[in-house]
C-alpha cells in the first residue's frame, strides 16, 4: 500500500521544506542550526572538546589575539603550586565535598600535562581550561538538555492535550483540574522544589550525575503550555466534519486521535516545541548558574556563565563572551527558524 | 479556587513526602544517635500514617504555622512575612514597567507591520532574547553598578523608600529591559491578529484614519488576549525577582527560598512555594474580574 | 439618468511570495443615480473585489492596475490622496459586509458604533449623534432603540446585527451603498426582511445601491440593472427584465437554469456544461419509484442538551423533540429548516453520532440507538453520511487514495488492499474524477470536486442508506446542480435511500419525495412535495416558501410595488 500510494506530489511536508527554502532568513537559520547540530554531533564523539577538562593553560589564560596583556593570576600560577580555590558559593553548595574529589582529579591530571600554555586561542579560565572547547562542550550539553526537555514536555503535553480535548466531560475536568494546580504554582518555585527533592531525597543516587535531573526538572514544570495548546486544537477538530466521517465510517477512538487529528495539528505542536527547546535552554542556563543544573563535572552555558561573574570583575571577560556569542548565535539561528517555520506552516498564507 | 488549591497542598505534599528525603535524617545530620532521630520524628509526627501527616500540613498552612526552618531555627511564617516586601518592592514596578513599556511599543510596530521599524525592532527582540538574563545581570552590574557607579552594585536598607529609589532602580531596570523584547514580540501578534477582523474594515469603511482605528477600535480587542498574558506572566515574573535577588543581595523570597533548597531546609520551601501559589491564584481571579471590564463577551460565572 | 460612479477597465491583480493572480481583468460598469445595481458572480469571479475598489478597501497584497479608472462626481478615486478617500468613505459611499458579527468591533455597544460615524463625518456633539443613533436604529426596525444603544453586538440576533450595520451605513445619507452579500449569513427568512429594508431605504433616501450576490433570483427581485460576472471578466450587463426574459450570454443562461425551481421538476437539472457548449434540451420529468416497507425510520426522536450553568446546577435545551419518519429503498425524505431548526442533530442522532436522549432510530428491524459500540460497528456499513462543508469534511492530511480505502479497511471489504485500490478507482471513475486524484491531497481539489470524493468516500462502504446534510449548500449554483444529478443517478442505480437535510426549499423540494419542515425542533408541517408547495398549511411553512428568492417573477419592490409591501421588524 505505502508503494502503491504515498508517492505524493505535493503533501504538507515536502510543501513545508519547499516554502523553508524560498525564505532566505529561514535557509540561513536552518543553516545555523545545521551547522551547531554537526558540532555537538561531533563533540558526542569526541571528536571535538574531548579534552575540555584538561588545563592545557595558564590560569587565566590570555585569548590570543591579547597575548601581552598582563596576566597576574597566570604568571603566579605558574610558580606556585596549584591549590585550586572553591568557587564562592561553596558556603551553600551542598556539594562541597565534592570539590576535593574534583581537586584529586584535576590534580591527576595536571601531572601528565608537560607545559601550559600562556595563550589559548579565546583564552582560558581560572584553572587554565581552553574557554573555545567548554564553550563547545557546553553548547552540547545545554542543548541536548533544551532538546530532551522539549521532547518530554511535548509527548506528555500533547497525550494529555489530546485526551482532555478529545474526550472533554469527567477527563476534561480532572485534566483541567491538574493544569490549575501546576500552573497556580509558580515555576521557579516548584522547579526548587523538584530540584530540593530530586537531590537530597529519597531517589537522589539515581539523578546523582548526569542531565537525567535537569531533564525531569524542566519537562514537569514545562508541559503545560503544549497540553493547553493541544487541547484548545482537538476541541476544535474533534467536532469538525473529517473526524465525523472517520466516525462514520467506523474508525475508533484512538483512530481518530492519532490517524486523524494528530497529523492536522503537528504543525502546532511542532512550533511550539521549538518554543520549548528555547525556552528551556534559557532556564538550563539559569538552574546551572544557581548550581541546580547540570552537575559540576560537565560544562555548560550556565556554570560557564556562573564562573563568568567573578572574572568579569577582575577583567576576565572572554569567558562571559564565549558562552554568550555561542547561545545567542544558536538562539537567535533557532527562533528566527521558528519564525519561518510558522509561517510556512500558516494555512492562512497558503 | 478551593479544589486547585488542594491540588497544590496535595501535590507538594507528597512531593516532599515520597521523593524528598527522610527529614529526621537531614535534621539531624550524620552523627546523630537513634534516640535522637526517633525524639525529632516524634516532634515532626513522622511517626504517625501519611494521612495524619498531611493532616498536619493542612492544619499548619491555615494556621499559617509552619514551625521553625529546620536550618536557621527561625519561624517560617515569621520569614515569609519579612521577606515578601522586598519581593514585591521589586516584582510590582517590574510588572507595570514591562507592561507599560511593551503595549505602546507593539502597537506602534504593529502601525507600521511589515516595514523597516517593524522588521529592525522584530530583529532587535530576537536578539535580544536569545542572550541570557544572567548575561544582562552581569554584566549590566559591572557596568552601571561597578564601572559607571550610576546605582549601587547591591544592598538594603529597612526604609522602604530608600529601597525603592536607591536600590531597587537597577534590578527593575535590567529585568523590565529583559522583559519588553518578548512582550513586544507577543503583544505585537495580538494587535496583529486584531488588524485582519472584518471590524477593522468596517471602521476604514466609516472613514476613520488608521490612527484613530489603531486608538478606538484595534487597542480594546487586542487588550482581551494581554490581560490573559499577563495573568500567565505573573509567576514567571519571579523567576526574574528570584535571580535579581541573588545577585543584588536583596533579602527576598527568592533569596531565601535559594539558600533553602541549598540547605534541604523543606518547611520553607513548601511554605514559600504554597503561599505565593496562593497568591498567583489571586492575582489570576482578579483578572478574571478585570476581564468583564474589558470583553463584554465574557460573564461572570 | 447620468452615472453615480463610472468603474473603467479595472484590473486588480493579488500577489503572494511567489505569484500574481488577476482576480479582476478589465472590468467596467456605471453605477446609476437612485437606482440598484447588482453585481452577479459565483465564488472567483472578482465581484466583492471590483466593488470595493471603488473604497479602495482591498487587502493589503492586492494591485489596482494604474489605466484603471473608477469616476466618482468627476474625480478618479483610485488616484485620490488617502485623506480625501476617507473623507468620502462613510459620508457619500458607505459599505455593509456579509458577516455581520464579526464586521461589528464586539467590544464597544451598538450605540458607540453608530455614533461614531457621525461624530466623524458631522462633527456631531456625543449626547446628540446617540439621540440621532437612537433614531436610525428606529428607521432600520430595531425594537427599543434607546435601550439598544447600550447593547453589545454579541447580544443581537443576526438580522439584527446587520441592521446596525445598515444603519451606521445610511447615518450621513450616502449617495452610495455598497452591499456585498449582506444577507447570505442570514437565514432566509431574515434575508427576506433585510432586502426589503434595503429597498425602502433606498427608495426613501434616494440613494444607489450596488448590491453584490451570488444568487440571481435574489437579485431579479431587487436590481434595476444586472451585471453577470466570472472569473474576472463581466460576461454579461443590462435591465433586470432583460436579463432575466433574454439572456444573452450562455453562462447567465446556465446560471437561471442550473438552480432548481418551486415550479417544476425536470428529471435532471441542465448543468454548465451543457450552456456553454450549446443549447440544451428539453428534459422529461423526474420519475420516482413507488413508497414500500421502510428501510430506515425514526421514531419520537428526541435530543437535550445539558448546558452546565455553575458546579452543579445545568438547565436542559431540546434540540430535536419527537421527530418521526420513514425511508423506503430508493426514495427521499427532506428535511427542511433554517439554522437552530435541529435539522442536522437529526442526522447525527440517525448516525449514533451524538446520543440520542429518546425514541428509536430503526434499520430494518434494529433499533441502532439500542445497539452496543461494537454492535453499531456492522451497521456503520450500512447507512453513511455527506457533510455541508467539503473543506472540512475530508481530513486535509489524507490522499485521496487512503481517505477512499480506509473505510474499506476497517470493514474489511475487498480481499487486499490491490483490490481495495481498484475498488477505489472505480468509486473515482463513478463520481466523474480523474485517476490520478488517487495520490493527490484535498487542497488540490475543487469544493465541488471535493463533495463528490466525500461521496465516493461514503460509497466505498456500499451503505443502503446516505444521509445528505446539506449537501450542496457551500457550493457554487452551477456546481450545485452537478453534485445534485450525480445524486439522483446514484440513487437509481443503487436503490440508496437519501434523507436529504437543507435550508433551501427548493432544492429539498426537488430532491425529495416526502418533505419535513422543522422549526426549533419539532417537525411542524410535513407531506408530498407538491403538496407543500401548492398549499402549505403551517404558517411557518408559507413564511418559509414567501422568503425563496424567485427572480423577477418574484419582484416585489420598484415602480410603487414596495409601499405596499410594508415590512416588520
Amino acid at each position: 500500500m505505502a508503494a502503491v500510494l504515498d508517492v505524493t506530489p505535493e503533501n504538507a511536508w515536502t510543501a513545508l521544506w519547499r516554502r523553508l527554502q524560498q525564505d532566505r532568513v529561514g535557509a540561513v537559520s536552518l543553516g545555523i542550526v545545521v551547522a551547531y547540530l554537526v558540532m555537538i554531533l561531533f563533540a558526542t564523539a569526541g571528536y571535538l572538546a574531548g579534552g575540555w577538562s584538561r588545563e592545557v593553560g595558564v590560569p587565566y589564560a590570555n585569548p590570543a589575539f591579547l597575548g601581552e596583556r598582563p596576566n597576574l593570576e597566570g604568571a603566579l600560577r605558574k610558580r606556585a603550586e596549584h591549590k585550586g580555590v572553591a568557587p564562592d558559593l561553596s558556603a551553600i553548595d551542598p556539594l562541597a565535598p565534592k570539590y576535593a574529589e574534583w581537586e584529586r582529579r584535576t590534580g591527576e591530571l595536571k601531572m601528565t600535562e608537560p607545559e601550559r600554555a600562556m595563550t589559548l586561542p579565546w583564552g582560558g579560565d581560572r584553572w587554565g581550561r581552553d574557554v573555545l572547547d567548554k564553550a563547545i562542550k557546553g553548547s552540547q550539553v545545554s542543548i541536548a538538555v533544551g532538546v530532551l526537555a522539549a521532547l518530554c514536555a511535548t509527548v506528555i503535553g500533547t497525550l494529555l492535550g489530546a485526551c482532555a480535548g478529545f474526550y472533554g466531560r469527567w477527563v476534561n475536568d480532572v485534566l483541567e483540574w491538574l493544569y490549575n494546580v501546576f500552573t497556580s504554582i509558580p515555576s521557579i518555585l516548584l522547579i526548587f522544589s523538584l530540584a530540593a527533592v530530586l537531590r537530597s531525597g529519597a531517589f537522589a543516587h539515581l539523578f546523582a550525575s548526569g542531565i537525567w535531573t535537569v531533564v525531569i526538572i524542566l519537562s514537569v514544570t514545562g508541559w503545560t503550555g503544549m497540553y493547553r495548546l493541544v487541547r484548545a486544537e482537538y476541541m476544535k477538530h474533534r467536532s469538525r466534519e473529517y473526524v465525523l466521517a472517520a466516525q462514520a465510517i467506523g474508525a475508533s477512538a484512538a483512530a481518530r486521535m492519532f490517524a486523524h487529528i494528530l497529523p492536522n495539528v503537528s504543525h502546532v505542536i511542532l512550533v511550539q516545541l521549538s518554543l520549548l527547546v528555547v525556552a528551556f535552554i534559557k532556564v538550563e542556563v539559569i538552574l546551572s548558574f544557581l548550581g541546580l543544573g547540570v552537575p559540576l563535572d560537565m560544562v555548560s552555558w550556565g556554570t560557564m556563565l556562573s564562573e563568568a561573574q567573578t572574572e568579569l570583575v577582575i577583567g576576565k571577560w572572554w569567558q562571559l563572551a564565549a558562552a554568550t556569542a555561542f547561545m545567542a548565535v544558536f538562539l537567535t539561528a533557532f527562533s528566527m527558524l521558528t519564525d519561518s517555520l510558522r509561517d510556512a506552516l500558516d494555512p492562512r498564507l497558503r | 479556587m478551593v479544589p486547585t488549591l488542594a491540588g497544590v497542598i496535595v501535590l507538594i505534599f507528597f512531593l516532599f513526602k515520597f521523593f524528598g528525603g527522610d527529614p529526621s535524617q537531614i535534621l539531624a545530620g550524620q552523627v546523630a544517635s537513634q534516640e535522637q532521630i526517633d525524639a525529632i520524628r516524634r516532634e515532626l509526627g513522622l511517626d504517625q500514617p501519611w494521612y495524619a501527616q498531611l493532616g498536619i500540613f493542612v492544619r499548619e498552612i491555615i494556621s499559617f504555622d509552619f514551625g521553625k526552618s529546620w536550618m536557621t531555627r527561625e519561624q517560617v511564617s515569621g520569614i515569609f512575612l519579612t521577606r515578601l516586601p522586598a519581593t514585591l518592592t521589586i516584582t510590582i514596578p517590574i510588572l507595570l514597567l514591562e507592561i507599560s513599556l511593551a503595549i505602546p511599543t507593539a502597537m506602534l510596530v504593529a502601525y507600521y507591520r511589515g516595514r523597516l521599524l517593524d522588521r529592525a525592532v522584530m530583529v532587535i527582540c530576537v536578539a535580544a532574547m536569545s542572550v541570557s538574563f544572567l548575561v544582562y545581570i552581569i554584566v549590566g552590574q559591572y557596568l552601571l553598578g561597578f564601572q559607571l557607579g550610576w546605582f549601587p552594585v547591591q544592598g538594603w536598607s529597612d526604609d522602604f523608600w530608600r529601597n525603592l529609589f536607591t536600590y531597587a532602580p537597577l534590578p527593575i531596570l535590567l529585568a523590565a529591559l529583559v522583559g519588553l523584547a518578548p512582550q513586544t514580540r507577543l503583544y505585537r501578534s495580538f494587535f496583529l491578529d486584531e488588524t485582519k477582523s472584518d471590524y477593522v474594515r468596517t471602521a476604514r469603511a466609516k472613514g476613520l484614519s488608521e490612527p484613530a482605528i489603531m486608538r478606538k477600535h484595534v487597542l480594546r480587542n487586542a487588550l482581551v488576549p494581554v490581560l490573559t498574558n499577563v495573568s500567565l506572566l505573573v509567576p514567571g515574573v519571579f523567576v526574574g525577582s528570584f535571580l535579581l535577588e541573588i545577585f543584588f543581595s536583596i533579602p527576598g523570597l527568592g533569596r531565601e527560598i535559594y539558600l533553602a533548597v541549598n540547605r534541604s531546609d523543606y518547611p520553607v520551601i513548601q511554605a514559600v512555594t504554597i503561599y505565593l501559589s496562593v497568591l498567583t491564584m489571586l492575582i489570576n481571579l482578579a483578572a478574571d474580574v478585570l476581564y468583564t471590564f474589558v470583553d463584554p463577551r465574557i460573564q461572570l460565572r | 439618468m447620468s452615472a453615480l460612479v463610472s468603474v473603467v477597465n479595472l484590473r486588480v491583480s493579488f500577489v503572494t511570495r511567489q505569484t500574481r493572480v488577476e482576480a479582476v481583468r478589465g472590468v467596467s460598469f456605471d453605477v446609476r443615480h437612485d437606482a440598484t445595481l447588482a453585481l452577479v458572480g459565483e465564488s472567483g469571479s472578482g465581484k466583492t473585489v471590483s466593488a470595493m475598489s471603488i473604497l479602495r478597501l482591498l487587502p493589503e497584497n492586492a494591485i489596482v492596475d494604474p489605466a484603471s479608472r473608477i469616476d466618482y462626481g468627476g474625480e478618479n478615486l483610485l488616484a485620490a490622496p488617502a485623506a480625501r478617500l476617507r473623507a468620502l468613505r462613510g459620508r457619500d459611499i458607505s459599505a455593509v459586509f456579509q458577516e455581520p458579527m464579526s464586521s461589528l468591533n464586539p467590544v464597544l455597544t451598538v450605540g458607540e458604533q453608530v455614533a461614531e460615524v457621525l461624530r466623524l463625518h458631522r462633527s456631531m456633539a456625543p449626547r446628540q449623534a446617540l439621540e440621532r443613533a437612537a433614531e436610525l436604529l428606529a428607521e432600520v426596525g430595531i425594537p427599543e432603540p434607546r435601550a439598544r444603544l447600550r447593547a453589545y453586538p454579541h447580544e443581537l440576533s443576526g438580522g439584527q446585527q446587520q441592521r446596525v450595520m445598515i444603519a451606521m451605513a445610511i447615518a450621513n445619507e450616502p449617495k452610495l451603498l455598497i452591499a456585498d452579500e449582506p444577507t447570505t449569513a442570514l437565514d432566509v427568512t431574515v434575508q427576506r426582511q433585510v432586502l426589503e429594508l434595503i429597498a425602502r431605504l433606498r427608495e426613501r433616501h434616494r440613494m444607489s445601491v450596488l448590491f453584490i450576490s451570488h444568487d440571481l433570483g435574489l437579485v431579479g427581485e431587487i436590481a434595476d440593472n444586472v451585471v453577470v460576472m466570472r472569473e474576472g471578466e463581466v460576461r454579461e450587463s443590462g435591465p433586470t427584465q432583460r436579463i432575466f426574459s433574454a439572456p444573452r450570454d450562455p453562462y447567465t443562461r446556465a446560471l437561471l437554469a442550473c438552480r432548481p425551481r418551486l415550479d417544476t421538476r425536470p428529471r435532471r437539472l441542465p448543468v454548465i456544461d451543457d450552456f456553454m457548449r450549446g443549447g440544451v434540451a428539453p428534459d422529461a420529468a423526474l420519475e420516482r419509484p413507488p413508497a414500500g416497507a421502510n428501510l430506515i425510520e425514526a421514531k419520537g426522536l428526541r435530543k437535550e442538551f445539558r448546558l452546565r450553568t455553575g458546579w452543579f446546577a445545568s438547565k436542559s435545551l431540546v434540540a430535536v423533540r419527537e421527530v418521526t419518519f420513514g425511508v423506503t429503498r430508493g426514495r427521499t425524505v427532506g428535511l427542511v429548516g433554517e439554522s437552530g431548526s435541529g435539522k442536522t442533530t437529526v442526522a447525527l442522532l440517525v448516525m449514533r453520532l451524538l446520543e440520542a436522549s429518546g425514541g428509536e432510530a430503526r434499520l430494518e428491524d434494529t433499533d441502532l440507538l439500542r445497539l452496543s459500540a461494537a454492535q453499531m460497528m456492522a451497521f456503520r456499513r450500512r447507512i453513511q453520511i455527506v457533510f455541508q462543508n467539503p473543506y472540512a469534511s475530508l481530513n486535509p492530511r489524507m490522499s485521496i487514495g487512503r481517505t477512499l480505502t480506509e473505510p474499506m479497511r476497517i470493514h474489511r471489504l475487498g480481499a487486499d488492499e490491490g483490490e481495495r485500490i481498484e475498488r477505489a478507482r472505480g468509486l473515482l471513475q463513478r463520481v466523474g474524477l480523474p485517476q490520478d486524484a488517487m495520490h493527490r491531497y484535498p487542497h488540490e481539489f475543487s469544493g465541488g470536486q471535493r463533495q463528490r470524493i466525500a461521496i465516493a468516500r461514503a460509497l466505498a462502504v456500499e451503505p443502503e442508506v446516505l444521509i445528505c446534510d446539506e449537501p450542496v449548500s457551500a457550493l457554487d449554483v452551477s456546481v450545485q446542480a452537478t453534485v445534485l444529478n450525480l445524486l439522483l443517478d446514484l440513487q437509481e442505480e443503487r436503490g440508496l435511500a437519501y434523507l436529504f437535510i437543507s435550508h433551501d426549499l427548493a432544492v429539498v423540494k426537488y430532491m425529495s419525495d416526502e418533505v419535513l419542515v422543522m422549526r426549533e425542533g419539532e417537525v411542524v408541517e410535513r407531506g408530498a412535495p407538491e403538496a407543500i408547495y401548492r398549499a402549505p398549511q403551517h404558517e411557518y411553512t408559507r413564511k418559509l416558501l414567501a422568503a425563496v428568492p424567485r427572480g423577477v417573477e418574484g419582484r416585489k419592490f420598484g415602480d410603487g410595488a414596495l409601499t405596499s409591501s410594508g415590512t416588520q421588524p
